[in-house]
C-alpha cells in the first residue's frame, strides 16, 4: 500500500540535494549531511542511495564538467524530480498527520 | 603536483564498480582524497580512501557479473518470451492443440519412461546381485528351445563342491506336490484359520546369499533347526501382532502336532525382486521321502549359485553344464537302463545342457521358463517403449506442422525483425526459444496429466509406480528433456521461418504455407498410420481374447464353483461332500486338486506300453489323481470305454487317458496296460482333448487314475440364483469347519484369469490407440481449420459463382481424406505382421481376418472424417459476403 518509497537516509539525502540545488555532487552532498547533521557518512552508503533514488525516479544526475581537482574526473549533479517532490512531501505530510494525532493529554510523551 | 591516492585500493575500485558510475565516484575519490590530504597527511588519507572502496564494494554499485554485454541478450530473451507468450493467446485454438498434444505425449512417455525403468530395475537391490545366477536347463525338443529352473535336489551341494568358483549354493521348492504354495495358518495359540499364499521350502544358505534383511531373528541361523519358518514382516504383523514372534509355533494345514517354529522375520519381498514368497520353511532335516535329497531322478528345486567375485560366468557356464552332465545326469540315466549310446545320442540330438542366468535378468530374460513366478517381458518393454516415442513424435509433428502452416502469419513478423537488423541465427534463436517454452508448458501439464492418470496406468499396467518427485535427478531430467524436446520440435520450424526475405513478406507476396506442402502431408501419413497400426493390433487382441473366451475348451467351466481350503478337512471331506451333493443347488461335486487351469496342482510323469520301458523313448504326460465324480463334474466327454466306477474295486488300478496320449502310445489304447514308474494302469477310458494348459500351447498327454486327495472340491451348480447356491454350500460348510472362513473362487473366472496379461495387453492398446488418435485428430482438427482460413476467399468466390455446398465439401475434405486413406494401405501390411507375430505365441489362435482390416480402416476414415468436416461445413455454409468483404 506504500505510495512511495523512501527510507530515511534516502530522505535526509533527497533533501540535501534539495538544498544544495545546482551544486548537489557527491562531494558537496556528503559534507553537507556531515556539516549539518554532524554524523559520518560514508561513499559506499551515499553513492547506494543515490542508485537507488535514482531508480526510483526521485532523482535525475546529468554530467558536469571535468576538473583538475578530480583528476580530469566530471562531477555527477543530481536534482530532485517532480515524482521525488512528491514522494518527499508525503513523507512530510504522513509525518505531519502523526504528530498531530498524538493527544495533548498524553503526558508519557516527552521528547528530549 | 597533483597528489594519487595508492593504486590498488583504486584498481580494485575500477574493477568492481558498475561502468556507469565509475566516473562520478572515482571523481568524488579523488576530491576527498585531496582534500583530507591537505587537512590530515598522507597516511590517514590513505587509510580512509581505502576505508571508502571497501565500503563502497557493495551491490547496486558492484556491477553485474554477467557483465553489460549479455545484459543485451537477455533483453532479447524477455523480448522473445514475451512475443510468444503474445502469440500464444492470441491464436488460442492452435496453441491450445499444440500444447494440449504435446502433454499428452509427454504424460504417456513419463508413465512408461517410469514403467520401464521399474522393470529393468528387477533384483537389482539384492547387495551381491553381480554374483548371483539362476541356473536353467536348456533342452532344444522339435526345434522349440524349452527352459526349466527344477533340479534334482542333490545338484546344489554338487555345484558347490566340484567347481571351485562357487562360493555358494542354494536351493528352493515352491511345487504344490510338497505342499507349497498356498496353505491354512494359524499361530499356535489362535483358534481360525486363515489362508495364506506364498509358503515355500528354502534352503538357509539361498538367505545367506540373497542377504535377506531380519527384523527379528539371526540370519545365519534362522533356518538351521529342522522344522523352522522364516517369515515376512507382513504375515508376522498378521499372526503376532506387536510381538517377537521368533519362537514361537505356527500351526499349517491343521498339523497342531507338527507345527513350525519361527526362526526368523525378514523385510517384506521388495516389489522388484522376482521372489515373492511370505513363508519360507527350512529345508533341514527335511525328505519328502525317503533318499529325496539324495536322488538325481526327481527335478523340484530351483538352485541358485553364488560365483567368486571376477569369475567369468561364460566360462564357468560351460565347465559347470559339461561337469554336471559327465559325473551325473548320464550315470542317472545310464542306471535306469538306458544304453551309454542311447544317452550320448540324446544329449546331442536336443543339446541339452546347463546355462547361468544372471539373477537381474530373471525378471525380463524369462521366456520361455513355467515356473509359477511372473515374469516380465523385454519384448513389453520395447513396445512400451516404441509406443510411447511414437506418440511424443505424432504431438511433435503436429508442433511442427502448426508451426509451419501457420508460418503466413508470423512472416511480417520475421520480415520487420530483419530489416532492424536481426540476423537469421537471432531468428531462429527466437523460435527455438519459443518453442522450448510451448515444451516447458507442455512438460508441466504433461505431469500433471500423468500423475492423475497413474492410478489408471498402474491397475492396467499391474504395478505399483509412484512418480518420483523426491529423487535428486527427477526434476533436473524433466527440465533437460523439455528443453531438448522444444529444441527438437523446434529446430525444423525455426530454420523454415528464419529464412523468409524481409522484402517478399514485407510487400506481402508471401503465400508459402497455404497449400499443403509434400512434408506436412506425409508427416501427415505418418501420424495415421501409428494409430491405426495401433488400431488394428487394438482390434486383433481383442479378437484372440474372444477367442479364448468362447473357444470350445473340452470341458465345462461354467457354473463350477471350487471350495478351496479343504485340505484341513481331512477324512472328513469324503462325509463333507456327501453331504453337499445333498443338497438341492448342487449338480455333482469331486476332488479338484488337478484342474485344468493354471494355478492349480500338476505332476509330470513318463509313461510306456507294458514292459518296453528300456526300448521305447517314454510319453511325457501329466498323472494326475482324481476321483470317481471328476470326468461329470467337469463335463469331459468319454470319447472310448468308459469313466471311473466307484463301486468297482478294480478301477483301483484303471486308468484315463485323452486322445493325444492314446495316439503317442500307439494308438488303439482301449483296454491295454501302460506303467510309469509307479505301476502298472489298464487303460479303462480315452477322453476328448481338453485345454488343461493355456491355450499357447498345444495338448499335452494326460492320465487320470483314482486318488484320495482333496484339497480342492470342484462343485458343479446348477443353473439358477448363484448367491443362493452359495449360501447353501457355506451352511454346510460352517458345519464342518467352523473355525475356517469359507473361501471359494469360481472355474470360469480363474479360467479366464489364465489370460489376464492378453487382457491387459488389450487394456494397454486400447488407451494408446486412442491417445495417438486423439492427438493425431487434434493436429487434423488444426490444420483443416488452417486451411479453410486460409482459402475463404477462394470458397467465397466459389460459393459465389454457384458452387454447392456438397462441391466446396467436398474440395476441402478430400485433400485430407486422401492422406488417411494412403496410411491405411500402408499400416495394413505392418500391422499384419507384427500381429502375426504376436499370434504365434499361440498354439491356438484365431486368424486376422480381412474384416479387422476393413472395419479399422472405416473407423479411422470415419473419425478423420468427423474431424475434418467440423471445419469443412463451417466453411462450405458459410456467407460468401464474410469471407469477401475485407478485400
Amino acid at each position: 500500500m506504500k505510495k512511495y518509497q523512501l527510507g530515511e537516509f534516502e530522505e535526509i539525502v533527497m533533501l540535501t540535494i534539495a538544498i544544495l540545488y545546482k551544486e548537489a555532487y557527491g562531494v558537496a552532498i556528503k559534507n553537507e549531511i556531515e556539516s549539518r547533521l554532524k554524523r559520518n557518512v560514508s561513499m559506499g552508503a551515499m553513492h547506494t542511495a543515490l542508485v537507488r533514488l535514482e531508480d526510483k525516479g526521485y532523482i535525475r544526475s546529468h554530467d558536469g564538467e571535468p576538473t583538475e581537482e578530480r583528476m580530469g574526473r566530471p562531477k555527477k549533479y543530481f536534482q530532485v524530480t517532480a515524482l521525488g517532490k512528491r514522494a518527499m512531501e508525503y513523507s512530510r505530510e504522513t509525518r505531519n498527520a502523526l504528530w498531530g494525532a498524538i493527544p495533548d493529554v498524553s503526558p508519557n510523551v516527552k521528547f528530549s | 603536483m597533483k597528489e594519487v591516492p595508492p593504486k590498488l585500493p583504486l584498481r580494485f575500485f575500477r574493477w568492481f564498480c558498475h561502468p556507469k558510475l565509475r566516473d562520478s565516484i572515482e571523481g568524488d575519490l579523488m576530491e576527498l582524497y585531496e582534500e583530507r590530504r591537505a587537512k590530515s597527511g598522507k597516511v590517514k588519507a590513505d587509510a580512509l580512501f581505502f576505508k571508502d572502496v571497501l565500503l563502497l564494494f557493495r551491490p547496486g554499485i558492484i556491477r553485474p557479473a554477467e557483465g553489460y554485454q549479455q545484459l543485451n541478450n537477455y533483453g532479447m530473451l524477455k523480448n522473445y518470451l514475451k512475443i510468444s507468450w503474445r502469440s500464444l493467446l492470441k491464436q488460442k485454438m492452435y496453441s491450445f492443440i499444440k500444447i494440449g498434444g504435446f502433454a499428452i505425449g509427454v504424460a504417456a512417455c513419463l508413465l512408461i519412461a517410469l514403467f520401464i525403468k521399474d522393470e529393468l530395475s528387477y533384483d537389482k537391490h539384492y547387495a551381491n546381485h553381480k554374483q548371483l545366477y539362476r541356473v536353467l536347463a536348456v533342452i532344444t525338443e522339435n526345434g522349440d528351445i524349452k527352459k526349466g529352473v527344477a533340479f534334482p535336489a542333490p545338484m546344489a551341494l554338487a555345484v558347490k563342491e566340484d567347481f571351485p568358483e562357487v562360493v555358494n549354493t542354494g536351493r528352493y521348492n515352491n511345487s504344490e506336490l510338497f505342499g507349497a504354495g498356498a496353505s491354512e495358518v494359524r499361530a499356535a495359540d489362535a483358534e481360525d484359520n486363515a489362508y495364506d499364499e506364498g509358503f515355500v521350502y528354502f534352503d538357509q544358505s539361498l538367505i545367506d546369499m540373497l542377504q535377506l534383511k531380519f527384523i527379528y531373528g539371526n540370519p545365519q541361523k534362522a533356518l538351521s533347526q529342522p522344522g523352522a519358518i522364516v517369515i515376512t514382516k507382513r504375515k508376522a504383523d498378521k499372526y503376532f501382532p506387536n510381538e517377537d514372534p521368533v519362537g514361537k509355533a505356527l500351526v499349517v494345514n491343521n498339523k497342531a502336532d507338527k507345527p513350525y517354529t519361527v526362526g526368523g522375520v525378514i523385510e517384506d519381498f521388495k516389489s522388484t525382486s522376482h521372489l515373492q514368497f511370505d513363508f519360507l520353511i527350512g529345508m533341514e532335516g527335511l525328505e519328502f521321502w525317503n533318499g529325496e535329497q539324495k536322488t538325481w531322478d526327481a527335478s523340484n528345486y530351483a538352485t541358485y549359485i553364488q560365483v567368486a567375485e571376477g569369475t567369468d560366468a561364460k566360462s564357468l557356464e560351460e565347465k559347470l553344464s559339461n561337469g554336471i552332465i559327465e559325473k551325473y545326469y548320464i550315470p542317472m540315466m545310464t542306471k535306469s537302463g538306458r544304453s551309454l549310446d542311447d544317452v550320448k545320442k540324446f544329449f546331442t540330438e536336443t543339446q541339452a545342457h546347463l546355462e547361468l542366468q544372471p539373477i537381474n535378468e530373471i525378471h525380463l530374460f524369462s521366456e520361455g521358463v513355467d515356473d509359477k513366478l511372473n515374469y516380465g517381458d523385454i519384448r513389453i518393454v520395447w513396445l512400451f517403449g516404441g509406443i510411447a516415442l511414437f506418440i511424443l513424435l505424432i504431438a511433435a509433428i503436429n508442433f511442427i506442422n502448426l508451426s509451419t502452416a501457420r508460418s503466413a502469419n508470423r512472416a511480417k513478423e520475421v520480415g520487420l525483425r530483419k530489416v532492424v537488423g536481426s540476423l537469421r541465427g537471432n531468428i531462429i534463436n527466437q523460435f527455438l526459444s519459443e518453442s522450448v517454452m510451448f515444451s516447458a508448458i507442455s512438460f508441466v501439464l504433461g505431469l500433471a496429466i500423468a500423475s492423475i492418470m497413474l492410478q489408471y496406468f498402474n491397475s492396467i499396467s499391474g504395478k505399483s509406480i509412484s512418480i518420483p518427485w523426491m529423487e535428486w535427478w527427477f526434476v533436473p531430467s524433466l527440465l533437460g528433456l523439455s528443453v531438448v524436446v522444444g529444441v527438437i520440435a523446434g529446430i525444423y520450424p525455426s530454420f523454415y521461418l528464419s529464412a523468409f526475405k524481409p522484402i517478399q513478406v514485407l510487400k506481402g507476396a508471401l503465400t508459402q504455407g497455404s497449400k499443403s506442402s509434400p512434408l506436412r502431408s506425409s508427416l501427415v501419413i505418418f501420424q495415421f498410420t501409428i494409430s491405426i497400426i495401433l488400431l488394428i493390433g487394438t482390434m486383433v487382441i481383442q479378437k484372440q481374447m474372444n477367442f479364448i473366451l468362447n473357444k470350445k475348451i473340452g470341458f465345462e467351466k461354467d457354473q463350477v464353483l471350487l471350495l478351496q481350503g479343504t485340505g484341513t478337512l481331512g477324512t472328513q471331506v469324503v462325509a463333507f461332500a456327501d453331504e453337499l451333493r445333498a443338497t438341492s443347488h448342487v449338480v455333482e461335486v469331486s476332488t479338484g486338486d488337478y484342474l485344468p487351469v493354471r494355478g492349480s496342482k500338476r505332476n509330470g510323469n513318463s509313461f510306456w506300453n507294458e514292459g518296453r520301458e528300456n526300448i521305447d523313448p517314454n510319453v511325457t504326460s501329466q498323472f494326475w489323481r482324481v476321483d470317481p465324480y471328476y470326468v461329470n463334474t467337469l463335463g469331459l466327454k468319454i470319447v472310448e470305454g468308459r469313466d471311473f466306477n466307484r463301486d468297482l474295486a478294480s478301477d483301483s488300478s484303471a486308468i484315463i487317458i485323452n486322445q493325444k496320449m492314446a495316439k503317442e502310445l500307439g494308438g488303439n489304447m482301449l483296454g491295454k496296460r501302460i506303467t510309469n514308474y509307479g505301476g502298472l494302469w489298464t487303460v479303462i477310458g480315452i477322453v476328448e482333448d481338453f485345454h488343461y494348459e493355456s491355450l499357447r500351447e498345444d495338448i499335452r498327454p494326460i492320465a487320470m487314475v483314482l486318488g484320495t486327495e482333496a484339497s480342492v472340491l470342484a462343485v458343479k451348480l446348477k443353473a439358477g440364483d448363484m448367491s443362493e447356491s452359495i449360501q447353501s454350500i457355506t451352511t454346510v460348510w460352517d458345519k464342518f469347519a467352523p473355525h475356517q472362513p469359507i473361501r471359494y473362487s469360481f472355474l470360469d473366472d480363474r479360467y479366464a484369469a489364465m489370460y489376464n496379461d492378453v487382457q491387459r495387453m488389450g487394456k494397454i492398446f486400447t488407451s494408446f490407440s486412442i491417445l495417438a488418435i486423439v492427438v493425431a485428430c487434434l493436429g487434423l482438427f488444426a490444420l483443416s481449420a488452417f486451411m479453410v482460413e486460409q482459402r475463404s476467399k477462394e470458397i467465397s468466390v466459389r460459393l459465389v459463382l454457384g458452387a454447392s455446398v456438397n462441391s466446396v465439401f467436398q474440395l476441402l475434405t478430400w485433400d485430407f481424406l486422401r492422406l488417411v486413406l494412403i496410411s491405411i494401405v500402408i499400416a495394413a501390411p505392418i500391422s499384419w505382421y507384427m500381429m502375426s507375430r504376436w499370434l504365434e505365441d499361440y498354439a491356438y489362435r484365431t486368424d486376422i481376418g480381412w474384416d479387422v482390416f476393413v472395419v479399422s480402416g472405416i473407423t479411422s476414415v470415419l473419425i478423420a472424417l468427423i474431424t475434418i468436416s467440423f471445419q469443412s461445413i463451417k466453411a462450405a455454409v458459410m456467407n460468401p459476403v464474410k469471407g469477401l468483404r475485407s478485400e
